[in-house]
């Protein structure tokens, strides 16, 4: 909680990183990778010289093809990798509101509570609707039963799910459509408030209209988050995303507004990609 | 063989039949593969033949008990022993109530005297030790000593004046010198023996358990042990004269205190002597009773055995005398009416007997002191435990009354009645001279207590284990601990069994005795094998089956949720204990449920430990119950089957245990099973 207060009191100060942002202000800038080599095991680099800013209230989509490292960047930011024991960014910074997320004191566990993750596989837990949402709340020691309704019904909503459950809070999480879990976990995800929203892939594993209704959720929610989505879907890419980045073989090849990405890339590499003559 | 023509020229396309023939090699008609399928699905159908032989086998013997059990029970009451019975269940009852009182005044009476009761205890059991130690030389003291007195005795009869007995002298005396010779050496040597063995941690460890007396005392104890240790060695030290001396006016202090509570005791053990009577004298009718029936039931048989012989034969003497024989055989029904008149005719006598019986016990009771007015621990329970047997007593007398007065030797019995003698019967004895009862009750709680004792145990260890070892030691940590446990299965049980009687029950014992452990149940415990060890040794055995399935059942849920809960900020505990531990309930229940399927039909350990007293456990000493010994039924069919003749009702009785306790296997089994589904929905 006390991490939580002196994050959001943290004044975010003007950096001097520039990118080829098109924006000179830095103001809004929430997340800030700064040069960033990192490595699974250590001598063979999966990232190289990754420099991007990540402005606030904007969708973020990251492309690229398969391998070239868009979820381990992802996992980079909410310190995921730290599980796997030699994983380790060996050259730069990342920063989340001007604080080096690296840094050895900040504490993981806290971080994880502002940057919150969506997966590819949704992933309810085996518990009821309402647990399931009210699981961030809890761990965090939350045990009032007025806070954890109040909390379960607005992330319900801001998910799109009220409707079609609340009358079955209690029934398992499990029981609900593919497209309804993965709302489910959007709704998880948002319940304890993050910053910022990391989204791997979120609607690859879901059909067409569950898609379309995930991808309507994106966009209503950037006005509260910040989002980083990955996706191998150009069209989901140009509709929901503000800026675009296009990732090969572990380098951020351009990253720019999605309009100019997707009509007049400046990289000949990008051209192929989006125009499918990729090989 | 003609497929690798096939294979090298290009099919005609017309010809179908050629081209989509079977290739390989074959045996009528049929591929490898199909032979291979044949030869797997062939071993599975051949084990589940011999599956259902076994279950087939096992319920017709044990099912075949129950119309021969039934015979049996109506030979009982035919015979009148059920009728004596009875009054056996009066005067048992009356002996719970008695001896416990009968404890609880020996207990108080020791009260003051404890400081030397000790001393004396541990001077007794080391000295026996010692003794024991040093048999050897000891023995051979002991003969030449007697040698010796021979000859000393021999000298004294023969006179110095007579000359014939002069040479004898001449020679006794040079025996004499030679034996005494010979004794001083074995003399130092057991001395130098004795000195060892007394400073070995061992003497004092073996029996004397850790209620050892004080450390000035113990330095007595020794100079009393060195001054006795000779086989002829005479008055006792008089360090050990006086303790028996204080101990004993010490008592006699306390018992005129008690005067009053012991003539309570007195007076009970004699008033149940009249019933006792009456009892004794029944039981001869009884007995011949059901001699006279067991002889007419048996009777055909018998002839048949004759006449069988008498044709086997071609001596005809022989045969002549066999048919004399079966013509012998008297196949006549006994007169039940009048060979139970006897009984009949004693219910007028019993309830004479009973009613004042019951009055004098209740005055005797209420004599009794409170458990407040006593001061040892001891003393107190025993005196609980008597307020619980009187009521029992009483109970026993108004329901016995009863029955008494409506018994008829002729009564039917019904179906259920035979069936439930058997399910809860509260007596499992063989082999009497009376009559055999088989009862499960006693197995069947002690089978239950062993196995609770071992799941209470069992199962938080095996679970903790499990939960740290998969998802919260370092992998290091994992290669060492995750072997060590599997390995605790390998371990063949009779080693364990071994262990126990060995090692672990005389460690509990002593361990039983320690000052601070007294609050647990049963402590001190007085016997080495106990439902405790057996409990203990079962929980060590469950260990690796419970935690191998609780680690399975942890390694199934899928990685995922881990992940997602550490996304969400959770830190690794409580994504185990929130997430993971959860999710994988059903298989840690399982995995309890096959644990317990595995202690309850453990028969090895439970054969060798659990003392094997066939008695429902004494529940009036509460939780302490766990110190007493008990049976099993995995122990009981391992014990008994060996020596029964086969078809005969004890063998039945056997085969049904066997039956039931593969009904709770199959009942723990399929509950697993049902649970695992149930709730495996990822
Ligand atoms: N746990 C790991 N240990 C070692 N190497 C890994 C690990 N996870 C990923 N990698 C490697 O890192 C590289 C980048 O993987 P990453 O998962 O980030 O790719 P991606 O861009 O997300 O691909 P996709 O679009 O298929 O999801 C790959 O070469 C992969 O083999
Ligand atoms: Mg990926």
């Amino acid at each position: 909680m006390s991490d939580q207060e002196s994050e959001e009191t943290l004044s975010p100060e003007h950096s001097s990183v520039t990118t080829s942002a098109q924006q000179p202000d830095t103001a809004d800038i929430v997340i800030e990778v700064d040069d960033v080599n990192f490595s699974y095991v250590k001598g063979t680099e999966v990232l190289r010289d990754i420099t991007m800013d990540i402005r606030k209230g904007e969708v973020t989509a990251l492309i690229g093809p398969s391998g070239c490292g868009k979820s381990t960047l992802l996992r980079c930011i909410n310190r995921m990798n730290d599980l796997i024991p030699t994983a380790a960014i060996t050259k730069g910074e990342i920063r989340i509101l001007d604080t080096d997320i690296y840094d050895p004191k900040v504490d993981p566990i806290e971080l994880r509570k502002h940057v919150g993750m969506v997966f590819q596989k949704y992933n309810p837990f085996p518990q009821s609707i309402y647990e399931n949402v009210a699981f961030g709340l809890r761990i965090q020691g939350i045990k009032k039963k007025p806070i954890l309704d109040e909390a379960v019904e607005r992330s319900l909503k801001l998910a799109g799910l009220w409707e079609e459950v609340k009358d079955r809070l209690d029934s398992s999480g499990l029981g609900l459509s593919g497209g309804q879990q993965q709302r489910l976990c959007i709704a998880r995800t948002v319940a304890v408030e993050p910053k910022i929203v990391l989204m791997d892939e979120p609607c690859s594993a879901l059909d067409p209209i569950s898609t379309t209704i995930i991808e309507e959720l994106i966009t209503q929610l950037k006005e509260e988050f910040t989002i980083v989505i990955v996706t191998h879907n150009m069209q989901q890419a140009t509709r929901v995303s503000d800026k675009t980045a296009y990732f090969y073989l572990g380098e951020l090849i351009e990253m720019d507004e999605t309009i100019k990405i997707f009509n007049s890339p400046s990289r000949k590499e990008t051209e192929d990609y989006i125009s499918g003559r990729f090989g | 063989m003609s497929s690798a023509e096939n294979q090298d020229s290009p099919a005609p396309p017309a010809d179908g039949k050629k081209v989509f023939k079977r290739r390989g090699f074959q045996i009528f008609g049929l591929g490898l593969q199909d032979v291979i399928q044949f030869f797997f699905s062939g071993n599975a159908s051949l084990a589940i033949i011999i599956l259902i032989l076994i279950c087939f086998f096992l319920a017709k013997e044990a099912f075949l008990f129950f119309p021969d059990h039934h015979k049996d029970l109506k030979s009982y009451r035919q015979s009148g022993q059920e009728f004596v019975g009875f009054i056996s269940e009066e005067v048992k009852a009356h002996t719970d109530l008695y001896s416990t009182a009968n404890i609880a005044y020996y207990a108080e009476v020791n009260r003051t005297s404890g400081k030397e009761d000790t001393i004396l205890r541990t001077y007794r059991t080391v000295l026996a030790n010692v003794e024991n130690r040093s048999a050897k030389t000891w023995n051979r003291l002991e003969r030449e000593l007697d040698a010796l007195e021979d000859v000393v005795d021999d000298l004294e009869d023969h006179d110095a004046e007579d000359e014939e007995d002069r040479a004898e002298i001449a020679k006794l005396t040079k025996e004499k010198n030679r034996l005494e010779a010979l004794t001083q050496p074995l003399r130092d040597k057991l001395r130098k023996e004795v000195n060892t063995i007394i400073e070995w941690e061992e003497t004092w460890d073996l029996g004397v358990g850790a209620d050892l007396p004080a450390e000035e005392d113990i330095a007595k104890i020794r100079e009393a042990v060195l001054f006795e240790a000779y086989p002829d060695a005479e008055d006792e030290h008089p360090f050990i004269e006086e303790m028996k001396s204080v101990s004993k006016e010490k008592k006699a202090v306390v018992a005129e205190e008690l005067a009053e509570f012991k003539e309570t005791t007195k007076a009970m053990q004699a008033a149940i002597r009249p019933l006792k009577d009456l009892e004794r004298e029944l039981k001869k009718p009884a007995d011949e009773n059901k001699k006279e029936i067991t002889s007419f039931s048996t009777a055909p048989q018998r002839r048949d055995a004759w006449l069988k012989g008498a044709e086997a034969t071609d001596d005809p003497d022989e045969k002549a005398r066999m048919r004399a024989k079966a013509e012998e055989v008297v196949i006549e029904e006994p007169d039940y009416e009048k060979i139970n008149q006897v009984f009949y005719d004693s219910i007028a006598k019993h309830a004479t007997l009973a009613a004042p019986l019951e009055v004098e016990m209740k005055n005797l009771y209420e004599q009794l002191p409170a458990p407040t007015e006593v001061e040892t621990k001891s003393a107190k329970e025993n005196l609980k435990r008597a307020a619980v047997f009187y009521e029992r007593f009483q109970d026993r007398m108004v329901s016995n009354r009863k029955q008494i007065k409506e018994w008829r030797h002729d009564a039917s019995i019904s179906v259920p009645e035979s069936v439930s003698a058997f399910l809860f019967g509260r007596d499992w004895t063989t082999n009497s001279s009376w009559h055999d009862f088989y009862g499960l009750l006693p197995l069947f709680t002690g089978s239950l207590l062993i196995s609770l004792i071992a799941l209470t145990v069992a199962v938080p260890f095996s679970i903790a284990a499990a939960v740290y070892v998969n998802q919260l030691a370092s992998f290091r940590e994992q290669s060492m601990v995750k072997p060590a446990i599997e390995f605790i299965g390998a371990i063949p049980s009779v080693v364990l069994g071994f262990f126990g009687i060995l090692v672990f029950g005389e460690a509990l014992r002593n361990l039983s005795q320690l000052e601070w452990l007294q609050w647990f149940p049963g402590f001190p415990m007085a016997e080495r094998l106990t439902i405790l060890n057996a409990g203990l040794l079962l929980a060590f055995m469950a260990v690796p089956t419970i935690f191998t399935l609780t680690e399975d059942a942890l390694n199934n849920v899928p990685q995922a949720f881990t992940e997602n809960s550490l996304a969400m900020g959770a830190t690794k505990l409580q994504t185990v204990f929130r997430v993971v531990v959860p999710t994988s309930l059903s298989g840690i229940i399982a995995a309890v449920l096959l644990g317990f399927g595995r202690i309850i039909g453990e028969t090895m350990v439970v054969l060798l430990v659990a003392g094997n007293k066939i008695k429902i456990p004494d529940f009036t000493e509460g939780l302490g119950v766990i110190a007493q010994p008990a049976h099993t039924m995995t122990g009981i069919i391992a014990q008994e089957l060996g020596e029964v003749d086969s078809g005969s009702l004890h063998w039945r009785a056997l085969f049904m245990v066997g039956m039931v306790l593969f009904v709770i296997s199959l009942l723990v089994n399929f509950t697993a099973q049902k649970v695992l589904k149930k709730f495996q929905r990822i």
